[in-house]
């Protein structure tokens, strides 16, 4: 007898031998939360759409106090506009990432299931990367702003008299430096983070949706 | 209306459990893990059981979302435990039923198997549950003919595990 019906007929016999759960059991399962990777995408996603949102609503951010530094760099009407594309993309991503979803069915078959949630992933990636590329936008703009400036001093009203007092062209070396490096940290780390937190939730599905294309050759 | 879907719902459940229970047994290592897989199939089983109508068996439907869960949505709980113990109450229970060799020859495959990859798996479950290649190309979303040869590829290869 060949040995993998030897093997079918053994796993057949097996079955007497599975655990049994009770009406109870299953019953309490139901109502237990998903664990599935469709639903950590679903919380990591809106947590990258909002998270960005709830900074600005924080009262340091909303006083008014960076618009006044951005007016003083003659900045203001360039950001305006920048943030009014930025919110209108951001809005076209969330609508296309919430039709996405909707369509990921467990009823698929793997391929197409699999598929599907690369599809919504990726998505989200863009949004990621249109989401740093802006912050990569803002920074220069206001690089730009405060090389185009004269009198730095205009910046921080309560610290003119303190402000005058150093080398004009040192401080504003110091400054652009500055907010290049925070700039430049600010995006690697976020995306850094962004996408060490994605490669690991999706290694497994990934391996085996190569496996399952490379099947179809 | 809910409660009576419910309960529809977990009687066929219940009745059909087994099929749940292999798929843990080919895709977990331990007994922690394989709860934990039954319990994310279920969850899966539940939300998707009003689109269920009928149309197929139960148990026909069950395999796709059990499979599906098992090699797309489920992920690993990274804490491992032994697992000679758990495989040793799985499989070599019946120690009595074979004579040596036969149930040496079965419990080298059982290992084999489950260092297949997770396609692979899925490929020799639903064989072993006697589904023709229609239904695994279905399940899989490969062609017949594809799944018949992998699935011959997979035979040969775990022949030369048996006698190399």
């Amino acid at each position: 007898m060949d040995e993998l019906d030897l093997l079918k007929r053994d796993w057949q016999k097996k079955e007497a031998h599975l655990p049994q759960l009770s009406y109870a059991d299953i019953q309490e399962m139901i109502w237990k939360r998903s664990s599935s990777i469709v639903r950590w995408i679903l919380v990591i996603s809106i947590l990258e759409f909002t998270l960005p949102h709830v900074i600005y609503l924080l009262p340091s951010v909303r006083s008014g106090e960076g618009f006044k530094i951005y007016e003083a760099l003659g900045i203001s009407k360039i950001l305006f506009v920048v943030s009014i594309a930025y919110y209108l993309v951001a809005l076209y991503f969330i609508f296309q990432f919430y039709r996405r979803f909707k369509e990921i069915s467990v009823l698929e078959n793997s391929r197409t299931l699999m598929r599907k949630i690369i599809r919504t992933r990726r998505t989200v990636k863009h949004y990621v990367i249109f989401a740093l590329s802006t912050i990569v936008l803002f920074v220069i703009i206001t690089l730009f702003g405060i090389y185009t400036t004269s009198d730095l001093s205009t910046l921080f009203p309560e610290m003119a008299v303190s402000i005058k007092k150093l080398d004009a062209e040192e401080l504003k070396m110091t400054l652009l430096v500055t907010i290049a490096l925070f700039g430049a940290i600010l995006t690697v780390l976020v995306g850094g983070i962004y996408f060490l937190l994605y490669g690991l939730l999706m290694r497994k599905l990934k391996r085996n949706y190569h496996e399952l294309k490379r099947l179809e050759f | 209306m809910n409660k009576e879907l419910e309960h529809q719902f977990v009687t066929e459940l219940q009745d059909n459990q087994n099929i749940v229970h292999k798929v843990c047994t080919l895709y977990t290592n331990d007994q922690d893990a394989h709860k934990d897989l039954f319990q994310e199939i279920t969850i899966q089983l539940w939300k998707a059981y009003p689109k269920f109508r009928g149309e197929s068996k139960f148990s026909t439907w069950m395999y796709r979302v059990a499979l599906n869960t098992a090699i797309t949505l489920y992920r690993k709980s990274k804490k491992r435990i032994d697992t000679h113990n758990y495989e040793s109450v799985i499989f070599k229970i019946k120690a009595e039923e074979y004579d040596e060799t036969e149930e040496q020859q079965l419990s080298l495959m059982y290992q084999a198997i489950r260092q297949l990859g997770d396609i692979d798996k899925a490929l020799v479950f639903m064989y072993l549950e006697d589904k023709n290649y229609s239904e695994i190309s279905e399940v899989l979303g490969i062609t017949e003919v594809n799944a018949r040869v992998k699935m011959n590829r997979i035979k040969t290869k775990l022949r030369t595990i048996l006698n190399p």
